[in-house]
């Protein structure tokens, strides 16, 4: 009788230097800063944690309400609510740097000059991997998003951050752009090592019978399931035009819906809303990653990185 | 067995119509039940579809034997719609308890309670397990509103005394809630002892924290705001307090000493009849 060694699929992957245990994070702004999971999920078994965005300074965000359920999806105009980057380091991060995962510290501003001074307040700091730069959240009206629609303010912006941090650096990009690749060249250009995308595509919801917007701000990002050909087709686009490795998110509930990503040419993948609705979703995502290539021989998972057959 | 402490596999043990365009539903989940204290509250899922993709937040109404939970709601949208066509023996994934709950009174204290709309729930449970009997005022816009017959007569059992409004006169005595709270406060002789605890509209609640604070009355409320994660970290359920910026229903919530929140911020949420009302 033969016998059959049964060996674990290798889930591990390396994103621009950073040694994952497995290609699964969380996405900025749905998983807190790690603690508020700590009944929920064992951050060990996670690739990698994105936390919410930090600033300079703390930031009380946008008046309530705040969020509208859509099909398959939410809005949300949360106006980047945080306690800013020192209370992030005081009260935040030593939590996180008592697990065995990777740390990508979500970073904003309102001008170039705030971007730089939070990535130089994370320079040096142990327990910090990466940072992922919001130059996307269509929630704030003088920062993020400005930097994003504007290929040569973002330029400008990634190569600021990639003078002040060594770091490694992922540019978090919009969707709400015509040409993906335009931008994403552009962050390669400026020195990222790295890609993150999407970020909420820009979305309405009125009340028909007040005839006022469903969110006080008028307009909130999109996120979920809806969005996810969206982001799946982003991805691969922006995977074709540049060198740098991707992480790749936009409606992610499944392992399936995670593999998509990954053959468009993700190298890791973030769950977001998922953890809404299932706080047990980035585990399982991993798990089903595991699963898949076990049930398809594949040995690890880095043979599927961009490895669509497009016809 | 449950996955982790907050996430349970529920079986739905009871669940029918309780008059008045309320459901009940009973949901056997023990380590759930053992856990819950009076004014938590859980996020359930009301089917395994993704749409509707987010969980509903519900109050706990009783614990039963410590092995499930009660809630009421009404079918005000495509969730609860969905929900009152669940099945007993259904299973359904919720989490919970979650948020701080009711702070208890002092062993001397007067408790009251009150109850507006469909915000009886949470009530229900605290009159239960208050070891001093609450005085509990129920009101609601008429008869139709009211919290159900068994509900009432549930207060009745846990309750020195139980006063019924209606705004227009429908059932108990006419007038708003707020009025004979005021004439109960201002002929009681405990006054100095009560301590207020309401649960309903948002302007019934900021009428009610207005009548303790003038009379330096302790009172809290327990607050509602749309709900994504009900885990404190998507920061959709803020509410706006007086010393500036928000707190979370989910997480600080959804009980608030009345005098921290910023009554002024204007909210919409949806009621019933699917009319906003402000
Ligand atoms: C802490 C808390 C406890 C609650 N307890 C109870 C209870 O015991 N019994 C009960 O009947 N209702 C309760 N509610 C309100 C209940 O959550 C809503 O009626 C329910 O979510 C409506 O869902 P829907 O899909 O039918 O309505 P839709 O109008 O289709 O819902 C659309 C969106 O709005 C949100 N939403 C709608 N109404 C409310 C509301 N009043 N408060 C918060 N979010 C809302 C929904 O969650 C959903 O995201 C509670 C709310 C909170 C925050
Ligand atoms: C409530 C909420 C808050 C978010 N906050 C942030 C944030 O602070 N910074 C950021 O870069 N992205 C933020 N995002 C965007 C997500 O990280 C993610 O890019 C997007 O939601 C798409 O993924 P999903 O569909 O899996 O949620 C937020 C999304 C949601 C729903
Ligand atoms: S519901 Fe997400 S923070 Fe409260």
């Amino acid at each position: 009788m033969p016998i059959k060694i049964k060996t674990q699929p290798d889930l591990s992957v390396s994103l621009a230097g950073i040694r994952l245990k497995n290609p699964v994070l969380t996405a900025s702004g749905t998983f807190g800063y790690g603690e508020e999971f700590k009944d929920v999920v064992d951050l060990n078994r996670l690739g990698g944690v994105i936390v919410k965005g930090v600033s300079l300074k703390a930031i009380k965000g946008n008046p309530p309400p705040r969020i509208w359920e859509t099909p398959a999806g939410m809005l949300n105009a949360i106006g980047l609510e945080n306690p800013g980057v020192d209370v992030f380091l005081s009260d935040k991060l030593p939590y996180l740097r008592r697990f065995d995962t990777a740390v990508l510290v979500n970073i904003f501003g309102y001008s170039l000059e705030d971007y730089v001074a939070v990535a130089e307040r994370l320079e040096g700091v142990p327990g910090i991997a990466g940072l992922e730069v919001n130059i996307s959240c269509p929630n704030v009206k003088a920062g993020g998003i400005v930097f994003g629609t504007n290929v040569k303010a973002s330029f400008s912006l990634l190569s600021a951050l990639r003078k002040a941090t060594k770091l490694p650096l992922f540019a978090k990009l919009s969707p709400n752009v015509t040409d993906i690749t335009e931008f994403a060249r552009a962050a390669e250009d400026a020195g990222c090592d790295g890609l993150s995308l999407i970020n909420t595509l820009l979305g309405m919801a009125i009340d028909v019978r007040c005839r006022k917007p469903r969110l006080a701000n008028c307009t909130g990002g999109l996120s979920g399931p809806a969005i996810r050909p969206v982001a799946v087709r982003m991805v691969w686009q922006a995977a074709r035009a540049v060198s740098i490795p991707i992480i790749g998110m936009g409606g992610i509930l499944t392992a399936e819906d995670a593999l998509e990503f990954i053959l468009a040419g993700a190298t890791a993948v973030a769950v977001g809303t998922a953890n809404f609705v299932n706080p047990h979703a980035t585990e399982d995502v991993a798990e089903g990653i595991s699963a898949f290539l076990a049930e398809e021989h594949i040995g690890s998972v880095r043979e599927l990185i961009g490895q669509a057959r497009i016809p | 067995m449950p996955r982790s402490k907050v996430l349970h596999q529920a079986t739905v043990t009871a669940h029918e119509a309780a008059g008045r365009g309320f459901r009940r539903l009973v949901l056997r989940a023990p380590e759930l039940a053992s856990d819950a204290r009076p004014g938590q509250f859980v996020m359930l899922r009301v089917s395994a579809s993704i749409d509707p993709i987010l969980a509903r937040p519900f109050g706990i109404s009783a614990v039963i034997r410590r092995q499930a939970i009660e809630l009421y709601y009404r079918v005000v949208g495509k969730g609860t719609a969905l929900l009152s066509t669940v099945e007993r023996g259904a299973m359904l994934s919720l989490q919970g308890p979650l948020g701080n709950g009711f702070p208890e009174p002092d062993r001397d204290a007067l408790p009251i309670l009150v109850a507006g709309g469909s915000g009886f729930p949470p009530l229900l449970f605290f009159a239960a397990r208050l070891a001093s009997k609450p005085v509990v005022f129920l009101g609601a816009r008429n008869k139709d509103c009211l919290v159900p017959a068994t509900a009432i007569k549930c207060c009745r059992s846990h309750a020195r005394k139980v006063y019924i409004t209606t705004d227009d006169g429908s059932a108990g005595k006419a007038g708003f809630v707020t009025d004979a709270l005021t004439a109960f406060l201002d002929g009681s002789r405990e006054r100095d002892r009560a301590v207020i605890y309401s649960c309903g509209p948002r302007a019934m609640m900021a009428a009610v924290s207005k009548v303790a604070a003038d009379r330096n009355v302790p009172s809290y409320v327990s607050m509602e705001e749309r709900m994504a994660c009900g885990l404190g970290v998507c920061m959709g359920c803020s509410v706006a307090v007086k010393a500036g910026g928000y707190k979370r229903v989910c997480k600080e919530g959804p009980v608030f000493d009345a005098r921290v929140i910023d009554w002024s911020e204007h909210v919409v949420l949806p009621v019933p009849n699917g009319k906003q009302v402000k």
